[in-house]
């Protein structure tokens, strides 16, 4: 085993999770390399450094302030409040949508241009007789 | 039958039966481990208790979805890893908030981040790892916490965060090296201000 793939298993080896077979093989690359070991040695004085922060002090009324807080009723039941306000919710969302829809196409219906109409337009001493004038047309020759 | 020989399963079948009272045993059994845990997370020990109470509440109205085929331990610290990073995340955007207004009105930040040394370690290592487990990120913090002090196995701490086992691996293994070069570089420094302080 080469030192590369050591130093990457020391933390593994350390933490006691490699298999028996590769734990064999650091433990005797670990004896016969300088670097590795020198490299080991500081793991474990890191993670020995680490377990020196003691864990805070205990509160001895922890437990009597968590039983306190407890609710009364432990399952999750059917509760009304809120599925009254989620469908209220739901209600003025679809409502809102819905006359807003339908202002919209009131809106854009005003304005819709009308489709255009042709009106027969006699002419006088002509010899065509009668003619389609578009109405935008004829609006013209009005004013 | 003695407190101390039932079985966390047991308990929790006489608690899902109605006898609520005994909650507190298991309140009593895993107080200590979570309070550490949550304390090394958040580095607030006054925060940790608020919050720790907090995880024991969740954990009893969450009770009915415990399967007994997995292990009660890993479903408590699911429960107080997810509550612990929600309240870091809050916390993050809280203090981020709160130097924005500062920043706006040209007046002191009405929340600042604990600081790095809490007064609670008193010795200078204590203090120069508090505040490189502080600086790690935050899921190489808590592969790291699980392992080190919780003494959690890679399972457990897969059946925690849903993370694979090569994930944890390489996590805890960069947070140490991480760690490590981070102490080194402190403790050099310090060695150089302190040569130039004598000269």
């Amino acid at each position: 085993m080469n030192c590369k793939k050591v130093f990457r298993l020391l933390s593994i080896y350390q933490d006691s999770e490699l298999n028996p077979a590769l734990e064999r093989q650091v433990e005797s690359h670990l004896r016969d390399c300088h670097a590795c070991r020198s490299e080991w040695e500081g793991m474990q004085e890191l993670v020995g450094n680490l377990k020196c922060l003691q864990p805070p002090a205990a509160d001895p009324y922890f437990p009597t302030k968590v039983m306190a807080r407890l609710p009364a009723n432990r399952a999750a039941k059917f509760r009304l409040l809120p599925a009254i306000t989620y469908a209220l919710v739901f209600l003025t969302i679809f409502l809102s949508v819905f006359f807003l829809q339908l202002s919209y196409n009131n809106t854009v219906g005003a304005k819709k241009p009308q489709a255009a109409t042709f009106t027969a337009v006699l002419l006088e001493n002509q010899d065509l007789g009668l003619l389609a004038v578009h109405d935008n047309t004829l609006a013209l020759f009005e004013r | 039958m003695d407190q101390q020989t039932l079985t966390d399963d047991e308990i929790v079948s006489a608690v899902l039966a109605g006898r609520r009272q005994d909650f507190e045993i298991l309140v009593q059994r895993y107080s200590g481990k979570i309070i550490h845990f949550i304390t090394r997370m958040s580095q607030d020990r006054d925060e940790a208790q608020s919050i720790a109470q907090e995880v024991f509440l969740k954990i009893f109205q969450n009770l009915p979805y415990y399967r007994k085929e997995n292990n009660f331990s890993a479903f408590i610290f699911k429960i107080a890893k997810n509550m612990t990073l929600n309240w870091l995340n809050r916390e993050k955007r809280t203090v981020l908030f709160s130097r924005l207004l500062a920043w706006e009105f040209n007046k002191a930040p009405f929340r600042q981040e604990p600081p790095l040394v809490s007064h609670h370690e008193q010795s200078e290592r204590d203090g120069d790892i508090m505040r490189n487990l502080r600086l790690l990120p935050e899921e190489q913090r808590l592969a790291l916490i699980l392992k080190v002090y919780l003494e959690f196995s890679y399972k457990q701490i897969r059946e925690i965060t849903g993370w694979s086992i090569p994930k944890i691996e390489t996590l805890i293994s960069r947070a140490k090296s991480r760690l490590k070069k981070n102490i080194q570089l402190q403790e050099r420094s310090r060695e150089v201000v302190y040569t130039a302080r004598k000269k």
